[in-house]
């Protein structure tokens, strides 16, 4: 434990003294995989299957705000699916439109959990968006892993109905009607937009209670919730949800809780102290709980060169190149994996 | 002599002015009715756009059945409904909006309010020495 908990320190330290370069990595591999993922799945407009365009992309969107990688992702999608057919592009852009309008503006920050949950149906884990979200953001993140469900689940239905769409003008009606009737009769996503938004809620809720082992409880409770949401959901709906995929996803999504919560939220409840005291207006009754850390590992170093100053006040020649040649190399002997090490 | 305790502080004081501190500020430089007033009015705009989409989606979707029963439907009718609609849909908005502007007014005013106390307190240590 206490290796791990001074890897975690290790790992802290190093974001924070090189965030100016993490960050714009990070979110460069983001808009890269995302913009990949938009072009394997989709990938309908030649043009934009060309790796320097998505490598141009996403260095564009390494030093632009977050929300830069949901435009680009929106606009490159739109631009894949209008290829196919510009009628069925217009629905995409206005399923986008009414997202941004009636919720994204409120809270641009939540625009990385939308480009996110479609990232995570792609890599067959979406179990796990409502539980970390949950645990890292508010009440409002339920919507969006709800409209990151919904933009998925459009984008799958033009990919699954891409054969029936001609982009013909006598056909246009049909095709209209196929992607939208599609897109609401669709009972897997349903069944995964409630499941999500109770999931979120209900890890926030627990995250939150001022109760020991809150947030076990919460990753524990939010897969166990989404089990049996998407379980029943989809055998009453018959959704065809796979029984395997959904107990692994849950278990996972209960495993990268316990990681954030590591990172995040490591106490020691067996330090936990209870004081009470008073003052003229209250009775206070405090409860503290230990952060679990461990002391960082001192590093002394130990300088064995002469410093500047005794040389000059010796009025010798300060060693530099010569150091192995003139009379202060016998203070040093160079091993063979350039150590140094004192004579004695 | 360099005053640990004053450095933490202005490094604070610092890192929110540079981060969150600058939205708030935003916030909290209009009265709080014009602030929530302004979001009403954004809200408004962007709840109208949003039922001209959903609406005309629907339109779209249902072109051939519109046409078919352009001259027997009743128009006035028709419009009536998608504008009691409209002003339901209106109305829900207009409400989580004035919520959640009241909310954000509220926090920020409130952490600015410490930003300030803290800077009271900055000036008073630099009294001090």
């Amino acid at each position: 434990m206490t290796q791990l908990l001074e890897l975690r320190d290790n790992i802290k330290s190093l974001f924070a003294k090189y965030d100016v370069f993490i960050f714009p990595v990070l979110k460069f591999l983001m808009a890269m995989v995302t913009l990949l993922m938009i072009n394997s799945k989709l990938g309908y407009m030649s043009r934009l299957n060309n790796f320097g365009i998505v490598l141009i992309i996403a260095l564009a969107c390494s030093f632009l705000p977050n929300g830069a990688i949901l435009f680009f992702a929106a606009l490159v999608s739109m631009a894949h699916v209008f290829a196919l057919s510009p009628e069925v592009a217009i629905i995409i852009a206005v399923i986008y439109m009414l997202i941004y309008l009636l919720y994204l503006r409120f809270t641009p920050s939540e625009s990385l959990c939308i480009v996110a949950t479609p990232i995570m149906f792609v890599m067959h884990i979406p179990y796990v968006v409502p539980v970390v979200m949950g645990l890292i953001g508010g009440p409002a993140s339920a919507l969006s892993v709800v409209c990151g469900v919904i933009v998925y689940f459009a984008l799958h239905t033009v990919t699954v109905n891409a054969a029936n769409v001609s982009g013909n003008i006598s056909d246009l009606m049909s095709e209209i009607r196929l992607i939208i009737d599609s897109l609401l009769g669709n009972k897997q996503m349903i069944v995964l937009v409630v499941a999500f938004a109770v999931v979120t809620i209900t890890v926030y809720v627990i995250r939150r209670l001022p109760i020991e082992h809150a947030w076990t409880l919460a990753e524990a409770s939010g897969a166990f919730f989404c089990m049996l949401i998407v379980l029943i959901g989809g055998l009453v709906q018959n959704a065809g949800f796979s029984i395997i995929g959904i107990l692994f996803g849950c278990i996972l999504s209960f495993a990268i809780g316990k990681v954030i919560e590591f990172f995040r939220f490591c106490v020691d409840y067996t330090r936990t102290e209870r004081v009470q005291f008073e003052d003229d207006d209250y009775y206070y009754f405090v409860k503290a709980v230990p952060k679990m850390n461990v002391a960082a590992p001192e590093k002394k170093v130990k300088n064995i060169n002469r410093s500047h100053k005794s040389y000059v006040a010796k009025g010798r020649k300060e060693p530099s190149e010569e150091i192995y040649e003139d009379e202060y190399a016998e203070d040093f002997l160079m091993t063979e994996d350039d150590d140094i090490k004192i004579r004695n | 002599m360099l005053n640990e305790d004053r450095v933490i502080l202005m490094t604070r004081m610092a890192a929110y002015e540079a981060g969150e501190g600058k939205k708030h500020m935003n916030v909290v430089r209009f009265f709080k009715g014009d602030y929530v007033a302004v979001g009403i009015l954004k809200a408004m705009v962007c709840a109208t756009v949003s039922y001209a989409l959903i609406i005309g989606l629907y339109i779209y979707y249902n072109f051939d059945v519109f046409l078919s029963n352009m001259y027997d439907m009743d128009i006035l009718e028709f419009v009536r409904g998608i504008l009691i609609k409209y002003a339901w849909f209106l109305g829900i908005y207009v409400l989580i909006t004035y919520i959640v502007c009241t909310i954000r007014y509220n926090y920020s005013r409130r952490k600015l309010k410490r930003y300030y106390k803290n800077l009271w307190v900055l000036k008073k240590m630099y009294d001090k020495q």
